[in-house]
């Protein structure tokens, strides 16, 4: 094993942090006692203490010979272990006539037992110790997990390692998978929600791009257990693997542990293949699904985003905040003065390594359909040509910064994190890049990258609802053709 | 609990419900564990370590409160829970709990207006007007009825020049509130959010100023707002639509049976004096209960509270609370049916004792036994084995478990499969519960399972609240969260199968059956009577969609 780095501690200790809030509580306690008549104040009248600085827990993070990347925080509040693994895999990388291929293999992987454990012995073992075992395969990542109390720690790491290194794809497992899609398929349609945000992103990205497609009947049928073998045996390396581990552990002895069950696993050297191209499949369109038995439409506009590294994401983000949350634009202005709808948002929603979206929509009932289009194309006409307030860069720049403690609430959290930005390969801090970026946030940029970033040309604007009740007024509202999406 | 932006957004809100509906069952155990099975007996330093940090003092006024100190990060969640919900409702006001619960949202003189004064004059207006269009409706005076609509455009575009939108909520955002939102539910209502430790002083001036002074501004247009939320998660939601009509049978005369969005014509009757009317009886300090858990000293949290909550002039008024009828016995099976454009569901429910009694508690565990986890009876036998159904669950408390209450189950049915053999399949289940003890090792793997789940729901500063709150409120203390625990520990497989044999017979059974209209088209055109109601327990000033952090 090599032992890569010891992240640095940070300077101040936590025991002080604690003692000094102690201070603090006892110093505010004996001032608010002596002032026991204090009045009551308004909101506007108050001050508060600083709060203590933000404390990054320790951790460890290392690489075994074969490349697996080990993070180790440990936290004995309570007699529990849990672990989480990132696999660089995803069925962006799967083929296009076989969709639904990374899904599945994420799922059996786990259900299909292991060469040891068959499925319904891994699962008796499991469950007989409040333990769990999880894999699944998305988009972009792969995952595994585990938890368990820490007293059966070794024998549920023991199960990990063979769900990853040994699974056995039974074949019984494997039909039931097949019936359990084939159902998740016939169920598709049953909720106006899915269907509007599956049949969007086919829209933005394109029906045969690996962030629009979709799992249909006909690649199912092309998917065979031994395509799953073979995806699984093509994409499953510990070199592309980074395992964290949390909670009431001994650091030496796990790592032991880890060596034992990881370290003769052979990595590949094999590159990644290379990520999927993305451009925007649709602009300046309307689209419907038609539901007649709906009396609420389900509308969605937007097209498509960019990356959370982009510089100006805090810019960007600070718009969102202006936009959403209980003092935003859209729930004072198409929410609580018109009461248009109950869900209203619109965000600028970038994604770590391709294209993500700005999206805006809500639900309203059939009739308000045109007028709550018009509400949202207004909103972000609005901001993409005026400047915001000052009382509103404060608020969006304040809701962001005052609760960034929340991003540390627990130690945990700093772990998911640390793992995911090397995932992706950001940088460590780049949550503090975040904050500084928000901190500099001005009127200005908000308005610059409004005008930038939001392209009203480009809008695809999707309704999925009782057609006829409002097709004419659309087709004159967007003077667009408007199309139909048939299911 | 909206987000577009995960992609399965609202995979279905259904499953959302029935996942939170099943965590409240979980929270439920989960926040109390018990003894005896060794599997227990090994949280008990956990437990004593809890019960050390809770603090809990009461105000002269009547008002409780609840303390944990948790000082592992400097933050603090507030839940205060209102001891009244949907089945204090007086008749023909159904969703005045709810609609109550969105106003208290919408400020104070102070808080959310630039001149009340003013605002206060108009807004008594609107209340004339509004009370004259239903008169000139009710008596076919369409002219009149017209323009006494336009004056009241009029007036509330005035009023509106006045408000100052969100205010409350926008406060709490822009000094780093977080998961700032309300429930209301059949037993309870209750609102929430988190806050940086430092700021407790914030939540005691706004959450006081709050109830203590509510102004129920915005009044018609959040009625609208309210329509478009029953119309997402009931008219828009057959599942939900089933789950109503399902509750709407099995209760006969206890308020359980009304739907808790409320009944639309209800709804759209309701005025601002109603809701006044409803506060003023529920909402007095003695009614409510906060819980306070995170990185605060309980004894600042008193002094904070006396201070804030304690303020001359807020005192209980005496009101008779309106009677809750008892449910009678059930007498025979009873059943309703849907036919919609969805695929099939079952779904059917047995009275079972409401949680104050000690013989609710094996059936919490028979939902676990049923359906937690891969190795559960249901998933095994309907699910994996048989493959009838494409999931299938028991739980309990619906709608509330204050009260005796429902445990339902219900199965999404398999293509290729029907209704009959899913009904089929679960009694053969059931029965089995009935005829045969549950083994040792079955009953211990729950009670292991209760055990992490209590483990983990410790560290949840809002779960915890919660718990607290809501135990204080059922049952008149907290503590019998350690009670609960302790009796599931000792609970044995005789237990278990006594509760199966008391609950799980025919004529304590309410059958609901959702078929697809596409495949009932040709076979049976008749549909079923439309059920009323609506949805579950629901949060309701729109969770805002959590930004998109891509942190």
């Amino acid at each position: 094993m090599t032992f890569l780095s010891r992240c640095p501690r940070r300077l101040r200790r936590f025991i002080t942090g604690l003692v000094m809030a102690t201070v603090f509580l006892t110093l505010q306690f004996s001032l608010s006692a002596a002032s026991s008549m204090a009045a009551a104040k308004p909101y506007q009248e108050l001050s508060y203490p600083p709060l203590p600085e933000i404390e990054l827990p320790d951790y460890q993070r290392l690489t075994l010979d074969n490349g697996m990347v080990l993070y180790l925080m440990e936290n004995h509040e309570l007699p529990l272990v849990s672990g989480q693994m990132s696999i660089r895999t995803g069925s962006r990388f799967e083929p296009g006539d076989q969709v639904g291929l990374a899904e599945l293999t994420g799922s059996l992987l786990r259900s299909g037992g292991t060469e040891i454990q068959p499925p319904a012995e891994l699962n008796q073992f499991l469950e007989d110790r409040a333990a769990s075992i999880e894999t699944r395969i998305g988009t972009s990542s792969g995952s595994a997990s585990f938890s368990s109390l820490s007293e059966d720690l070794e024998p549920v790491l023991n199960s990990f390692a063979q769900v990853l290194r040994q699974p056995a794809f039974d074949e019984s497992q494997f039909a039931f998978l097949q019936a359990q899609v084939e159902g998740g398929l016939a169920r598709r349609n049953d909720d106006p929600d899915n269907i509007a945000s599956r049949e969007f992103d086919k829209l933005l990205y394109g029906e045969t791009s690996p962030y629009g497609r979709t799992l249909e009947p006909e690649t199912l049928a092309n998917i065979s257990r031994q395509d799953i073998i073979d995806f699984y045996q093509e994409n499953f390396f510990p070199n592309r693997m980074i395992l964290g581990i949390y909670g009431d552990f001994d650091s030496n002895e796990t790592i032991d542990l880890i060596q034992d069950l990881f370290s003769d696993w052979q990595p590949t050297d094999q590159p990644l293949p290379a990520l999927p191209a993305v451009a925007q499949a649709q602009a300046n369109s309307t689209f419907f699904v038609d539901q007649p038995q709906l009396n609420q439409s389900n509308v969605q506009l937007g097209h498509l985003g960019g990356l959370a590294d982009d510089p100006n994401y805090p810019a960007l983000s600070v718009m969102n905040g202006v936009m959403n949350g209980f003092g935003g634009r859209l729930m004072n202005e198409v929410r609580s003065r018109r009461g248009l709808a109950y869900s209203v948002y619109g965000y600028w929603s970038p994604s770590y390594d391709y294209p993500g979206t700005f999206f805006t929509g809500a639900q309203t009932r059939t009739e308000a359909t045109v007028p709550l289009i018009k509400a949202l194309r207004e909103e972000f006409e609005k901001i993409r040509t005026s400047n915001i307030s000052e009382a509103e860069l404060r608020y969006a720049k304040e809701s962001a910064l005052n609760s960034f403690v929340f991003n540390f609430q627990t130690p945990r959290q700093t772990l998911s994190r640390l793992m995911r930005y090397e995932y992706v390969g950001y940088p460590a801090d780049f949550i503090f890049d975040y904050q500084k970026g928000v901190e500099a946030t001005t009127i200005e940029d908000v308005r610059r990258v409004a005008q930038e970033y939001l392209r009203p040309d480009d809008l695809v604007t999707l309704v999925v609802g009782n057609v006829e009740a409002f097709e004419q007024a659309l087709k004159s509202e967007t003077g667009q053709k408007v199309q139909r999406i048939e299911l | 609990m909206i987000h577009p932006a995960e992609s399965n957004r609202a995979q279905s809100k259904l499953r959302q419900i029935l996942v939170s509906l099943l965590l409240t069952a979980i929270l439920f155990l989960g926040s109390i564990p018990p003894s005896q099975a060794n599997s227990l007996a090994s949280l008990e330093p956990y437990l004593d370590r809890l019960r050390e940090q809770i603090t809990e003092f009461q105000l002269d006024n009547g008002m409780t409160f609840i303390v944990l100190e948790r000082h592992e990060a400097p933050v603090v969640s507030f839940v205060t829970y209102a001891n009244v919900g949907g089945v204090d409702e007086p008749l023909g006001k159904t969703g005045v709990a709810h609609f109550l619960e969105h106003l208290a949202f919408k400020g104070t003189p102070e808080i959310g207006s630039t001149d009340y004064a003013k605002e206060a004059v108009l807004l008594d207006q609107l209340d004339e007007i509004f009370d004259q269009i239903k008169v000139a409706e009710a008596a076919g005076d369409q002219a009149k009825a017209a323009q006494l609509k336009t004056e009241f455009d009029q007036v509330q575009t005035e009023a509106t020049q006045y408000v100052r939108q969100n205010e409350l909520g926008q406060v709490i955002e822009r000094e780093g509130g977080v998961g700032l939102n309300a429930a209301t539910s059949a037993d309870s209502t209750t609102y929430f959010y988190s806050l940086p430790s430092n700021k407790l002083e914030l939540w005691m001036s706004l959450e006081s100023e709050r109830f203590l002074n509510p102004v129920f501004r915005e009044f018609h247009e959040e009625k609208n707002v309210i329509l478009e939320e029953r119309r997402m998660r009931l008219e828009n939601d057959p599942v939900s639509q089933l789950f109503e009509a399902l509750k709407s049978e099995a209760f006969e005369v206890h308020p359980y049976g009304q739907p808790l969005i409320g009944e639309t014509a209800d709804i759209a009757g309701l005025t601002r004096p109603d809701v006044q009317e409803f506060f003023d009886a529920y909402y007095g300090p003695d009614n409510l209960i906060c819980a306070v858990v995170g990185d605060v000293n309980p004894a600042e949290v008193k002094t904070l509270a006396q201070t804030y909550f304690g303020r001359q002039g807020w005192s209980s008024q005496k009101r008779s609370r309106a009677k809750i009828k008892k449910e009678p016995v059930q007498r025979g099976e009873k059943s309703v049916e849907l036919t919609r454009q969805t695929q099939p569901w079952y779904m059917e429910a047995y009275h079972i004792p409401g949680s104050g009694d000690p013989k609710a508690i094996p059936y919490s565990i028979l939902g676990d036994i049923l359906s937690s986890g891969r190795t559960s009876r249901l998933y095994k036998s309907l699910v994996e084995s048989q493959q009838v159904a494409l999931g299938a669950q028991g739980f309990t408390g619906y709608p509330g478990d204050k009260y005796p209450n429902l445990m339902v189950f219900y199965a999404l049915v398999a293509p290729g499969s029907d209704i009959d053999e899913v009904q089929a399949a679960l009694h053969e289940q059931l029965e089995r519960l009935k005829k045969t003890p549950v083994t040792e090792a079955e009953l211990n793997r729950v009670k292991t399972r209760l055990k992490a789940s209590v483990l983990r729901s410790l560290t949840s500063n809002q779960g915890m609240g919660q718990v607290l709150a809501e135990y204080k409120g059922k049952t008149g203390q907290w503590q019998t969260l350690f009670r609960d625990l302790e009796a599931i520990g000792n609970l044995t497989p005789r237990d278990i199968q006594k509760a199966a044999q008391d609950a799980f017979r025919s004529e304590n059974r309410t059958v609901g059956r959702l078929f697809s209209a596409d495949q009932a088209a040709e076979a049976n055109p008749i549909e079923a009577a439309q059920p009323s109601a609506p949805a579950i327990s629901e949060p309701s000033p729109e969770p805002v969609p959590e930004p998109v952090r891509a942190l």
